[in-house]
Protein backbone atom coordinates (compact mmCIF):
# COMPACT_ATOMS: atom_id res chain seq x y z
CA UNK A 1 0.00 0.00 0.00
CA UNK A 2 1.96 3.38 -1.08
CA UNK A 3 2.35 5.25 2.22
CA UNK A 4 2.31 9.16 1.21
CA UNK A 5 3.31 9.69 4.80
CA UNK A 6 6.55 9.67 5.58
CA UNK A 7 6.13 9.07 9.22
CA UNK A 8 4.19 6.20 8.60
CA UNK A 9 3.08 3.27 11.01
CA UNK A 10 6.27 1.03 9.41
CA UNK A 11 7.97 -1.56 11.65
CA UNK A 12 10.73 0.86 12.26
CA UNK A 13 8.21 3.02 14.56
CA UNK A 14 8.13 0.35 17.31
CA UNK A 15 9.56 2.54 19.81
CA UNK A 16 6.79 5.42 18.84
CA UNK A 17 3.78 3.26 19.18
CA UNK A 18 5.39 1.98 22.66
CA UNK A 19 5.79 5.55 24.01
CA UNK A 20 2.39 6.71 22.68
CA UNK A 21 0.53 3.65 24.67
CA UNK A 22 2.13 5.11 27.41
CA UNK A 23 1.47 8.58 27.00
CA UNK A 24 -2.04 7.20 26.07
CA UNK A 25 -2.17 5.88 29.62
CA UNK A 26 -1.46 8.96 30.96
CA UNK A 27 -3.79 10.83 29.35
CA UNK A 28 -6.35 8.13 29.67
CA UNK A 29 -6.23 8.90 33.44
CA UNK A 30 -6.50 12.86 33.10
CA UNK A 31 -8.39 13.34 30.34
CA UNK A 32 -12.00 12.17 31.09
CA UNK A 33 -11.27 14.58 34.19
CA UNK A 34 -10.97 18.10 32.51
CA UNK A 35 -14.40 18.82 33.35
CA UNK A 36 -13.56 18.67 36.91
CA UNK A 37 -10.00 20.66 36.32
CA UNK A 38 -11.72 23.20 34.51
CA UNK A 39 -14.67 23.69 37.58
CA UNK A 40 -11.36 24.10 39.72
CA UNK A 41 -9.59 26.40 37.22
CA UNK A 42 -12.73 28.77 36.82
CA UNK A 43 -13.00 28.82 41.23
CA UNK A 44 -9.46 29.75 40.91
CA UNK A 45 -9.60 32.52 38.30
CA UNK A 46 -12.80 33.98 39.76
CA UNK A 47 -11.94 33.64 43.74
CA UNK A 48 -8.58 33.52 44.42
CA UNK A 49 -6.95 37.03 45.95
CA UNK A 50 -5.44 38.09 42.71
CA UNK A 51 -8.51 36.47 41.26
CA UNK A 52 -11.96 38.56 39.28
CA UNK A 53 -13.47 38.84 42.20
CA UNK A 54 -11.53 37.59 45.60
CA UNK A 55 -14.19 35.71 47.81
CA UNK A 56 -12.23 33.97 51.03
CA UNK A 57 -14.61 31.88 51.68
CA UNK A 58 -15.08 30.92 48.65
CA UNK A 59 -11.66 30.55 47.39
CA UNK A 60 -11.34 27.89 50.70
CA UNK A 61 -12.38 25.07 47.73
CA UNK A 62 -9.30 25.50 45.85
CA UNK A 63 -6.94 23.74 47.89
CA UNK A 64 -8.95 20.73 48.83
CA UNK A 65 -10.13 20.60 45.16
CA UNK A 66 -6.59 20.61 43.54
CA UNK A 67 -4.65 18.83 46.56
CA UNK A 68 -7.59 16.06 47.47
CA UNK A 69 -10.01 15.87 44.61
CA UNK A 70 -7.85 15.99 41.19
CA UNK A 71 -5.40 13.58 42.63
CA UNK A 72 -8.42 11.17 43.95
CA UNK A 73 -10.31 11.24 40.46
CA UNK A 74 -7.14 10.79 38.58
CA UNK A 75 -6.22 7.41 40.52
CA UNK A 76 -9.90 6.38 40.30
CA UNK A 77 -9.19 6.58 36.64
CA UNK A 78 -6.08 4.93 36.64
CA UNK A 79 -7.42 1.85 38.99
CA UNK A 80 -10.16 1.84 36.12
CA UNK A 81 -8.70 1.50 33.26
CA UNK A 82 -6.38 -1.65 34.52
CA UNK A 83 -9.47 -3.55 36.77
CA UNK A 84 -12.48 -1.74 35.77
CA UNK A 85 -14.85 -0.41 39.04
CA UNK A 86 -13.09 -2.50 41.71
CA UNK A 87 -9.62 -1.27 39.86
CA UNK A 88 -11.21 2.59 40.28
CA UNK A 89 -11.79 2.08 44.20
CA UNK A 90 -8.69 0.69 45.52
CA UNK A 91 -7.13 3.26 43.18
CA UNK A 92 -8.90 6.13 44.65
CA UNK A 93 -8.29 4.50 48.28
CA UNK A 94 -4.53 4.23 47.18
CA UNK A 95 -4.22 7.48 46.05
CA UNK A 96 -5.26 8.93 49.56
CA UNK A 97 -1.75 7.54 51.03
CA UNK A 98 0.01 9.28 48.19
CA UNK A 99 -1.41 12.46 48.74
CA UNK A 100 -1.22 13.02 52.83
CA UNK A 101 2.44 11.92 52.33
CA UNK A 102 3.12 14.87 50.78
CA UNK A 103 2.35 18.38 50.28
CA UNK A 104 2.18 18.89 46.30
CA UNK A 105 -0.65 18.41 44.36
CA UNK A 106 0.23 14.38 43.58
CA UNK A 107 -0.54 13.60 40.22
CA UNK A 108 2.21 11.48 39.22
CA UNK A 109 2.08 9.72 42.53
CA UNK A 110 -1.49 9.64 41.16
CA UNK A 111 -1.01 7.94 37.80
CA UNK A 112 1.59 5.62 39.65
CA UNK A 113 -0.43 4.44 42.75
CA UNK A 114 -3.96 3.89 40.89
CA UNK A 115 -3.06 1.63 38.05
CA UNK A 116 -0.52 -0.45 40.43
CA UNK A 117 -3.35 -0.58 43.11
CA UNK A 118 -5.85 -1.98 40.01
CA UNK A 119 -2.89 -4.35 38.74
CA UNK A 120 -2.66 -5.97 42.46
CA UNK A 121 -5.93 -5.90 43.17
CA UNK A 122 -6.82 -8.10 39.67
CA UNK A 123 -4.03 -10.15 41.04
CA UNK A 124 -5.30 -11.08 44.05
CA UNK A 125 -8.81 -11.61 42.16
CA UNK A 126 -6.90 -14.04 40.00
CA UNK A 127 -5.96 -16.14 42.79
CA UNK A 128 -9.25 -15.57 45.05
CA UNK A 129 -12.43 -16.23 42.73
CA UNK A 130 -11.60 -19.65 41.69
CA UNK A 131 -11.69 -20.61 45.48
CA UNK A 132 -14.49 -18.57 46.93
CA UNK A 133 -17.63 -21.12 48.11
CA UNK A 134 -20.58 -19.64 46.51
CA UNK A 135 -22.92 -17.04 48.95
CA UNK A 136 -18.91 -15.88 50.19
CA UNK A 137 -18.42 -13.50 47.28
CA UNK A 138 -19.54 -10.64 48.66
CA UNK A 139 -17.56 -10.70 51.97
CA UNK A 140 -14.56 -11.83 50.37
CA UNK A 141 -14.77 -9.60 47.42
CA UNK A 142 -15.02 -6.47 49.86
CA UNK A 143 -12.35 -7.51 51.95
CA UNK A 144 -10.00 -8.22 49.57
CA UNK A 145 -10.16 -4.73 47.89
CA UNK A 146 -10.31 -3.53 51.61
CA UNK A 147 -7.35 -5.17 53.03
CA UNK A 148 -5.40 -4.80 49.79
CA UNK A 149 -6.63 -0.44 49.61
CA UNK A 150 -5.16 -0.40 53.32
CA UNK A 151 -2.20 -1.73 52.32
CA UNK A 152 -1.41 -0.05 48.64
CA UNK A 153 -2.76 3.67 50.66
CA UNK A 154 0.35 2.72 53.33
CA UNK A 155 2.53 1.81 50.62
CA UNK A 156 1.89 4.74 48.65
CA UNK A 157 1.95 7.12 51.78
CA UNK A 158 6.35 5.36 52.89
CA UNK A 159 7.29 4.86 49.23
CA UNK A 160 5.83 6.58 46.10
CA UNK A 161 4.64 9.88 47.74
CA UNK A 162 8.02 10.77 48.80
CA UNK A 163 10.13 9.57 45.73
CA UNK A 164 7.57 11.15 43.87
CA UNK A 165 7.98 14.25 45.92
CA UNK A 166 11.52 14.09 45.55
CA UNK A 167 11.21 13.67 41.28
CA UNK A 168 9.27 16.62 41.02
CA UNK A 169 11.18 18.74 43.08
CA UNK A 170 14.14 17.74 40.72
CA UNK A 171 11.49 18.36 37.33
CA UNK A 172 10.17 21.65 39.03
CA UNK A 173 13.70 22.99 39.81
CA UNK A 174 14.49 22.19 36.47
CA UNK A 175 12.02 24.12 34.63
CA UNK A 176 12.43 26.95 37.10
CA UNK A 177 16.12 26.97 35.74
CA UNK A 178 14.93 27.05 32.40
CA UNK A 179 12.86 29.86 32.99
CA UNK A 180 15.19 31.98 35.00
CA UNK A 181 17.87 31.71 32.46
CA UNK A 182 14.88 32.38 29.49
CA UNK A 183 16.24 29.01 27.80
CA UNK A 184 12.63 28.00 27.85
CA UNK A 185 11.46 28.85 24.45
CA UNK A 186 14.29 25.88 23.41
CA UNK A 187 11.69 23.78 24.62
CA UNK A 188 9.46 24.34 21.46
CA UNK A 189 11.97 22.27 19.65
CA UNK A 190 11.02 19.21 21.11
CA UNK A 191 7.52 19.69 21.95
CA UNK A 192 6.35 20.74 18.77
CA UNK A 193 7.80 17.98 16.58
CA UNK A 194 6.53 15.25 19.52
CA UNK A 195 3.38 17.10 19.41
CA UNK A 196 3.07 16.10 15.72
CA UNK A 197 3.69 12.44 16.22
CA UNK A 198 0.84 12.32 18.31
CA UNK A 199 2.21 12.48 21.64
CA UNK A 200 0.62 15.68 22.52
CA UNK A 201 -1.56 14.60 25.08
CA UNK A 202 1.77 12.55 26.87
CA UNK A 203 3.51 15.59 26.94
CA UNK A 204 0.87 18.26 28.16
CA UNK A 205 -1.33 15.97 30.35
CA UNK A 206 1.31 13.35 31.38
CA UNK A 207 4.62 15.91 32.06
CA UNK A 208 3.90 19.43 31.57
CA UNK A 209 0.69 19.99 33.47
CA UNK A 210 2.07 18.01 36.44
CA UNK A 211 4.65 20.40 36.76
CA UNK A 212 2.35 23.54 35.88
CA UNK A 213 -0.58 22.51 38.75
CA UNK A 214 2.22 22.83 41.41
CA UNK A 215 3.35 25.81 40.50
CA UNK A 216 -0.20 27.32 39.78
CA UNK A 217 -0.80 26.28 43.03
CA UNK A 218 2.10 28.71 45.20
CA UNK A 219 1.44 31.10 42.19
CA UNK A 220 -1.80 31.45 41.13
CA UNK A 221 -0.63 30.59 37.55
CA UNK A 222 1.66 28.71 35.43
CA UNK A 223 3.80 29.04 32.03
CA UNK A 224 3.77 25.06 31.82
CA UNK A 225 0.14 24.96 30.90
CA UNK A 226 0.80 27.04 27.41
CA UNK A 227 3.86 25.47 25.88
CA UNK A 228 2.02 22.25 24.71
CA UNK A 229 -1.46 23.97 23.81
CA UNK A 230 -0.65 27.59 22.15
CA UNK A 231 -3.23 27.00 18.81
CA UNK A 232 -0.88 29.91 17.64
CA UNK A 233 2.06 27.39 15.62
CA UNK A 234 -1.10 25.62 14.25
CA UNK A 235 -2.76 28.25 13.05
CA UNK A 236 -0.12 30.35 11.12
CA UNK A 237 0.60 26.66 9.61
CA UNK A 238 -3.20 25.85 8.32
CA UNK A 239 -3.18 29.33 7.06
CA UNK A 240 0.00 28.91 5.26
CA UNK A 241 -1.38 25.50 3.59
CA UNK A 242 -4.69 27.16 2.78
CA UNK A 243 -2.26 29.96 0.78
CA UNK A 244 0.47 28.33 -0.42
CA UNK A 245 0.15 24.66 -0.01
CA UNK A 246 -0.73 21.65 -2.18
CA UNK A 247 -3.73 22.37 -4.31
CA UNK A 248 -5.11 19.08 -2.77
CA UNK A 249 -5.37 20.10 0.47
CA UNK A 250 -5.98 23.94 0.30
CA UNK A 251 -9.56 22.93 0.50
CA UNK A 252 -9.94 21.68 3.54
CA UNK A 253 -7.75 24.21 5.24
CA UNK A 254 -10.33 26.66 6.08
CA UNK A 255 -12.34 23.99 8.32
CA UNK A 256 -9.90 22.69 9.70
CA UNK A 257 -8.58 26.32 11.20
CA UNK A 258 -11.74 26.36 12.61
CA UNK A 259 -11.95 23.08 13.87
CA UNK A 260 -7.94 23.59 15.19
CA UNK A 261 -8.22 27.34 16.82
CA UNK A 262 -11.87 27.76 17.81
CA UNK A 263 -12.92 24.02 18.57
CA UNK A 264 -8.98 23.54 19.91
CA UNK A 265 -8.87 20.10 18.41
CA UNK A 266 -4.78 20.47 17.57
CA UNK A 267 -4.59 16.41 15.50
CA UNK A 268 -6.52 18.16 12.86
CA UNK A 269 -3.33 20.06 11.77
CA UNK A 270 -0.56 17.28 12.19
CA UNK A 271 -1.75 15.53 8.83
CA UNK A 272 -0.22 18.70 6.58
CA UNK A 273 2.89 18.73 9.07
CA UNK A 274 3.23 15.03 7.87
CA UNK A 275 2.94 15.32 4.49
CA UNK A 276 5.39 18.67 4.54
CA UNK A 277 7.97 17.45 7.33
CA UNK A 278 10.05 20.37 6.79
CA UNK A 279 6.85 22.37 7.65
CA UNK A 280 7.81 21.93 11.34
CA UNK A 281 10.65 24.39 11.35
CA UNK A 282 7.34 26.79 11.37
CA UNK A 283 5.93 25.30 14.27
CA UNK A 284 8.89 25.29 16.35
CA UNK A 285 9.51 29.23 15.13
CA UNK A 286 6.02 29.56 16.54
CA UNK A 287 6.14 27.86 18.68
CA UNK A 288 9.76 29.19 21.02
CA UNK A 289 8.43 32.73 19.80
CA UNK A 290 5.18 32.23 21.65
CA UNK A 291 7.34 30.85 24.46
CA UNK A 292 9.55 33.91 24.70
CA UNK A 293 6.72 36.63 24.73
CA UNK A 294 4.58 34.38 27.64
CA UNK A 295 7.95 34.65 29.40
CA UNK A 296 9.01 38.09 28.55
CA UNK A 297 5.59 39.58 29.87
CA UNK A 298 5.39 37.24 32.45
CA UNK A 299 2.02 35.52 32.00
CA UNK A 300 0.59 32.24 32.67
CA UNK A 301 -2.20 30.11 33.07
CA UNK A 302 -4.53 28.81 36.23
CA UNK A 303 -5.43 25.72 34.41
CA UNK A 304 -4.35 23.96 31.57
CA UNK A 305 -6.84 24.78 28.69
CA UNK A 306 -8.14 21.85 27.53
CA UNK A 307 -9.20 21.31 24.82
CA UNK A 308 -6.35 24.10 23.54
CA UNK A 309 -9.04 26.58 21.79
CA UNK A 310 -9.03 29.89 22.05
CA UNK A 311 -12.24 29.84 24.07
CA UNK A 312 -10.37 27.51 26.95
CA UNK A 313 -7.58 30.16 26.86
CA UNK A 314 -9.63 33.03 27.36
CA UNK A 315 -11.59 30.69 30.14
CA UNK A 316 -8.29 30.12 31.98
CA UNK A 317 -6.47 33.27 31.76
CA UNK A 318 -6.20 35.13 35.13
CA UNK A 319 -6.53 38.86 35.51
CA UNK A 320 -4.00 41.15 33.95
CA UNK A 321 -2.55 38.32 31.75
CA UNK A 322 -4.87 38.69 28.62
CA UNK A 323 -2.09 41.16 26.73
CA UNK A 324 0.94 39.33 27.18
CA UNK A 325 -1.31 35.88 26.53
CA UNK A 326 -3.09 37.21 23.21
CA UNK A 327 0.44 38.47 22.10
CA UNK A 328 1.88 35.15 22.40
CA UNK A 329 -0.43 33.28 20.64
CA UNK A 330 -1.09 36.10 17.68
CA UNK A 331 2.98 36.51 17.46
CA UNK A 332 3.48 32.37 17.15
CA UNK A 333 0.99 32.55 14.89
CA UNK A 334 2.08 35.16 12.55
CA UNK A 335 5.74 33.92 12.88
CA UNK A 336 4.65 30.27 12.05
CA UNK A 337 2.54 30.86 9.12
CA UNK A 338 5.51 33.32 7.59
CA UNK A 339 8.53 30.25 8.36
CA UNK A 340 5.86 27.70 6.75
CA UNK A 341 4.54 30.38 4.07
CA UNK A 342 8.32 29.86 2.52
CA UNK A 343 8.88 26.68 2.99
CA UNK A 344 5.88 26.04 0.81
CA UNK A 345 6.63 27.96 -1.90
CA UNK A 346 10.23 26.66 -1.90
CA UNK A 347 8.91 23.37 -2.16
CA UNK A 348 6.26 23.68 -4.87
CA UNK A 349 7.93 21.77 -7.45
CA UNK A 350 7.09 18.67 -4.78
CA UNK A 351 3.38 19.23 -5.32
CA UNK A 352 2.92 17.07 -8.71
CA UNK A 353 4.68 14.35 -6.56
CA UNK A 354 2.36 14.40 -3.73
CA UNK A 355 -0.87 14.19 -6.24
CA UNK A 356 0.88 11.11 -8.06
CA UNK A 357 1.48 9.48 -4.93
CA UNK A 358 -2.26 10.37 -4.32
CA UNK A 359 -3.25 9.19 -7.22
CA UNK A 360 -1.10 6.01 -7.02
CA UNK A 361 -2.57 5.28 -3.54
CA UNK A 362 -5.92 5.40 -4.74
CA UNK A 363 -5.30 3.48 -8.08
CA UNK A 364 -3.88 0.40 -5.37
CA UNK A 365 -6.74 0.88 -3.03
CA UNK A 366 -8.95 0.13 -5.69
CA UNK A 367 -7.10 -2.15 -7.51
CA UNK A 368 -6.74 -3.93 -4.44
CA UNK A 369 -10.71 -3.68 -3.54
CA UNK A 370 -11.46 -5.56 -7.12
CA UNK B 1 -5.19 -9.12 5.83
CA UNK B 2 -8.53 -9.06 7.43
CA UNK B 3 -11.97 -8.22 5.12
CA UNK B 4 -15.23 -7.58 5.57
CA UNK B 5 -18.00 -7.31 2.57
CA UNK B 6 -19.76 -4.51 2.97
CA UNK B 7 -22.82 -5.13 3.84
CA UNK B 8 -21.93 -6.69 6.48
CA UNK B 9 -20.86 -4.21 8.44
CA UNK B 10 -23.25 -3.07 11.47
CA UNK B 11 -21.16 -0.88 13.02
CA UNK B 12 -18.08 1.03 12.85
CA UNK B 13 -15.58 2.28 16.21
CA UNK B 14 -13.51 5.56 15.47
CA UNK B 15 -10.49 5.78 17.32
CA UNK B 16 -7.74 8.77 18.87
CA UNK B 17 -5.30 9.42 21.65
CA UNK B 18 -7.89 9.66 24.31
CA UNK B 19 -11.49 9.11 22.43
CA UNK B 20 -12.68 12.58 23.64
CA UNK B 21 -11.73 14.76 20.53
CA UNK B 22 -10.65 13.46 17.02
CA UNK B 23 -12.50 10.42 16.95
CA UNK B 24 -15.55 12.45 18.21
CA UNK B 25 -15.68 14.52 15.17
CA UNK B 26 -14.82 12.07 12.59
CA UNK B 27 -17.44 9.34 14.10
CA UNK B 28 -19.73 12.66 14.27
CA UNK B 29 -19.06 13.61 10.20
CA UNK B 30 -19.24 9.74 9.42
CA UNK B 31 -22.55 8.95 10.91
CA UNK B 32 -24.34 11.75 8.71
CA UNK B 33 -22.65 10.21 5.91
CA UNK B 34 -24.10 6.97 6.52
CA UNK B 35 -27.44 7.88 8.35
CA UNK B 36 -29.55 6.43 4.69
CA UNK B 37 -27.92 2.81 5.65
CA UNK B 38 -28.46 2.39 9.06
CA UNK B 39 -24.94 1.94 9.96
CA UNK B 40 -24.06 3.36 13.53
CA UNK B 41 -20.36 4.96 14.35
CA UNK B 42 -19.11 5.30 18.03
CA UNK B 43 -15.74 6.40 18.89
CA UNK B 44 -12.88 5.03 21.57
CA UNK B 45 -9.37 5.54 22.78
CA UNK B 46 -7.25 3.39 21.26
CA UNK B 47 -5.69 1.34 24.12
CA UNK B 48 -9.83 0.37 24.94
CA UNK B 49 -10.16 -1.12 21.26
CA UNK B 50 -10.74 -4.18 22.24
CA UNK B 51 -13.43 -3.52 24.67
CA UNK B 52 -15.50 -1.77 21.70
CA UNK B 53 -17.53 -4.20 19.77
CA UNK B 54 -16.85 -3.33 16.15
CA UNK B 55 -16.96 -4.42 12.53
CA UNK B 56 -14.33 -2.07 10.94
CA UNK B 57 -12.27 0.19 12.78
CA UNK B 58 -10.91 3.64 11.56
CA UNK B 59 -7.80 5.96 13.06
CA UNK B 60 -5.71 8.19 12.07
CA UNK B 61 -2.15 6.61 10.53
CA UNK B 62 -0.51 7.68 13.17
CA UNK B 63 -2.36 5.57 15.48
CA UNK B 64 -2.42 2.56 12.94
CA UNK B 65 0.26 0.29 14.58
CA UNK B 66 -1.27 0.64 17.95
CA UNK B 67 -4.63 0.02 16.59
CA UNK B 68 -3.38 -3.19 14.81
CA UNK B 69 -1.72 -4.45 18.39
CA UNK B 70 -4.81 -3.76 20.27
CA UNK B 71 -7.45 -5.66 17.50
CA UNK B 72 -5.63 -7.92 15.51
CA UNK B 73 -8.45 -9.87 13.89
CA UNK B 74 -9.98 -6.71 12.54
CA UNK B 75 -10.56 -4.86 9.69
CA UNK B 76 -8.52 -1.64 10.66
CA UNK B 77 -8.68 1.15 7.71
CA UNK B 78 -6.11 4.05 8.50
CA UNK B 79 -6.68 7.57 7.37
CA UNK B 80 -4.71 10.31 6.61
CA UNK B 81 -6.78 13.69 6.63
CA UNK B 82 -9.15 14.57 9.37
CA UNK B 83 -10.76 16.56 6.86
CA UNK B 84 -11.66 14.86 3.14
CA UNK B 85 -9.97 11.94 3.29
CA UNK B 86 -10.53 9.69 0.49
CA UNK B 87 -9.95 6.86 2.22
CA UNK B 88 -13.21 7.85 4.46
CA UNK B 89 -15.12 8.73 1.55
CA UNK B 90 -13.85 5.14 -0.48
CA UNK B 91 -15.45 3.43 2.76
CA UNK B 92 -18.50 5.33 2.37
CA UNK B 93 -19.32 4.34 -1.01
CA UNK B 94 -17.96 0.55 -0.45
CA UNK B 95 -20.38 0.55 2.46
CA UNK B 96 -23.19 1.78 0.10
CA UNK B 97 -22.37 -0.63 -2.69
CA UNK B 98 -21.82 -3.59 -0.10
CA UNK B 99 -18.40 -4.24 -1.80
CA UNK B 100 -15.19 -5.53 -0.12
CA UNK B 101 -13.69 -3.82 2.67
CA UNK B 102 -10.01 -4.47 3.14
CA UNK B 103 -8.05 -3.79 6.03
CA UNK B 104 -4.87 -1.93 5.88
Amino acid sequence: MANFIPAGDGGHTGWRAAVQKLGGNLAGMVIPNIGAFIAWGLLTALFIPTGWTPNEQLAAMVGPMIVNLLPILIGYTGGRLVHGQRGAVIGAVATVGVIVGTSIPMFLGAMIIGPLAAWALKKIDAVLDPVTPPGFEMLIGNFSLGIAGLLMAILGYLGIGPTVNALSDVLGKGVQALIDTGLLPLASILIEPAKVLFLNNAINHGVLAPIGVVQAEELGKSIMFMLETNPGPGLGILVAFWLAGPKILRGSAPGAIIIHFLGGIHEIYFPYVLLRPLVILGAIAGGATGVAIFLATGVGLVATPSPGSIFAYLAVTPPGNHFGVFAGILLSAAVSFVVTFLILKASKAGDDDLDAAKAKSKAMKTGAAE
Amino acid sequence: MATISGADVKHIVVACEAGMGSSVMVAKMLAKQLKHTGITVSHTPVNQLADEPHDVVLCHRGLGSRAKQAVPGSVVIVFDMFLGDFKIAQLVSDLSEGAEIVGD
